[in-house]
């Protein structure tokens, strides 16, 4: 299991990198784990404004069904349209092309954790 | 909460990585280290998955009325079965509603094995061993000294058939032998719940492990409850809990064809005649998504804009796409063009006929 030093991290799974005032969102590696084989995306629309904690997208796996949150506020500039034709590239590359969706964001932020404090919270 | 069971197998599970979770009393496999569309398209495409389905019970019926105990207590006509046969059947209330359905093994005329529901043993062991006690006949639950594996796939005969004393080529579809296996007496079907060809083994417990590493051996793979619930579906094969119940007859889940009404008398029937004459109240349907999404249980269904009903089993399959089995209202059953709810949105579906992926058994 893989946990990349550049990006920020949530309890409830979910990654962020943030570049300027642009973020994109994808869920971790153990999110994807746990959650097995993935073969639904739902996506957000763009041009949707999120408020941080927000339910934004939601990922079916082959049993279950889960929302997935959003680390910071701001509005959809884009997209990852991939996962509609490939939802497994959340398994397979949950970090990459396994991206969900960038937001321009506007300000608020949930609780982040580097990528050392994440791992404590696995391990926790 | 009672503790959860184990069966044989649970060390062999957690070895081969598999997640373990609740299931009908148990800690089951849901999947192994490979995943769930993994172990799927393995047996679809000519494995030989290998399912432990310890969890389902076993009933032995043995007496000089065991023949007529059984037509009075299924529906299906026991009279019909010839030894070494196997069909599948129900047992109702006097409701004419399920109390479970179950498989019919004839071992001879005054001896018969039934294979039941897990999560209905109990109430079925005592429904039985209650209508047992006018007849001259006895009701012995063996659940928990028998192993069932189930062995399914286009390769289940090639890596099971070094076990067996005799030739597995001889057991016909919804057959069944009694053979030796690893010095124990077994019993071996040809039946399944995944439209391909297989078996069901069962086996004494001490002789589980054995028999699952030589399986595994002769190239078997172990397979887990979602890929199991993804073949049955897709065959549309009914689920006790979601398709048949305690709510429905076999009119409405479309199970008139192991309900022999023409048998004589038994449990429910009077009741299933009467629904039969009155209409079904609910239509058990087989619907595929167009639009995109995946149908899942308990999803309301719409029919011209009218909630007509809810989804019992759904789900996404590799080969049809979003497929759903659902009750709706008798007026809506022929209607081509529904739509189903997911999260708020009214996904367009069409009426289909089943099973949606074409079936492998051997007939």
């Amino acid at each position: 299991m893989t946990i990349p030093a550049d990006l920020k991290y949530t309890k409830d799974h979910e990654w962020v990198r943030i570049e300027g005032d642009i973020a994109t969102f994808g869920i971790t590696d153990h999110a994807q784990e746990a959650l097995g084989d993935i073969v639904f995306v739902e996506l957000p629309e763009i041009g949707r404004t999120i408020d941080a904690g927000e339910a934004y997208a939601v990922v079916e796996s082959v049993k279950a069904v889960s929302d997935v949150y959003a680390p910071a506020a701001g509005e959809v500039v884009e997209v990852n349209e991939d996962l509609e034709s490939e939802p497994e590239k959340v398994n397979s590359d949950a970090y990459g092309a396994g991206w969900i969706a960038r937001v321009r964001m506007s300000g608020d932020t949930i609780e982040l954790m580097s990528d050392d404090e994440y791992n404590t919270f696995l391990e926790e | 909460m009672s503790e959860l069971a184990k069966t044989p197998l649970f060390s062999e599970h957690v070895a081969m990585g598999g997640k373990m979770v609740p299931f009908a009393g148990f800690e089951m496999p849901v999947q192994y280290k490979s995943g769930a569309l993994k172990e799927y398209t393995f047996v679809r495409e000519g494995g030989a998955g290998i399912f432990d389905i310890t969890h389902m019970g076993q009933v032995r019926v043995s007496g000089a009325e065991a023949l007529a105990f059984l037509q009075h207590v299924t529906t299906n006509d026991v009279s019909k079965l010839a030894d070494g046969q196997v069909h599948y059947s129900a047992l109702l209330n006097n409701a004419g509603t399920f109390i479970d359905d179950i498989t019919t093994y004839r071992i001879s005329d005054t001896e018969y094995y039934l294979c039941i529901n897990a999560a209905n043993r109990h109430k079925d062991v005592a429904h039985l061993q209650g209508e047992a006690k006018r007849f001259d006949v006895t009701v012995s639950d063996e659940s928990d000294e028998t192993t069932l594996l189930a062995l399914q796939g286009a390769a289940a005969q090639k890596a099971l058939q070094p076990l067996v004393d005799g030739d597995l080529e001889n057991i016909g579809y919804y057959r069944f032998a009694q053979v030796v296996i690893g010095g124990a007496d077994a019993i071996v079907s040809r039946t399944g719940y995944t439209g391909e060809d297989g078996f069901e083994i069962y086996i004494p417990n001490h002789i589980a492990v054995d028999v699952w590493k030589q399986l595994l051996a002769n190239g078997a793979e172990p397979i887990g409850l979602a890929a199991r619930d993804m073949l049955r579906t897709e065959m549309g094969y009914a689920l006790y809990g979601h398709e048949i119940s305690d709510q429905v007859t076999p009119v409405e889940a479309k199970l008139m064809w192991i309900t022999k009404l023409d048998k004589g008398d038994f449990i429910g029937k009077s009741a299933v005649e009467a629904r039969k004459a009155e209409g079904p109240r609910q239509r058990l349907i087989a619907l595929k998504l167009t639009g995109r999404g995946i149908p899942r249980e308990h999803y309301r269904v719409f029919a011209d804009g009218v909630d007509t009903g809810e989804v019992t089993s759904g789900m996404f399959s590799p080969m049809a796409g979003g497929v759903a089995l659902a009750y709706v209202k008798p007026e809506h059953a022929e209607t081509a063009a529904l739509a189903i709810e997911i999260r708020g949105n009214k996904v367009e579906a069409e009426r289909t006929t089943l099973p949606f992926v074409r079936s492998n058994v051997r007939r």
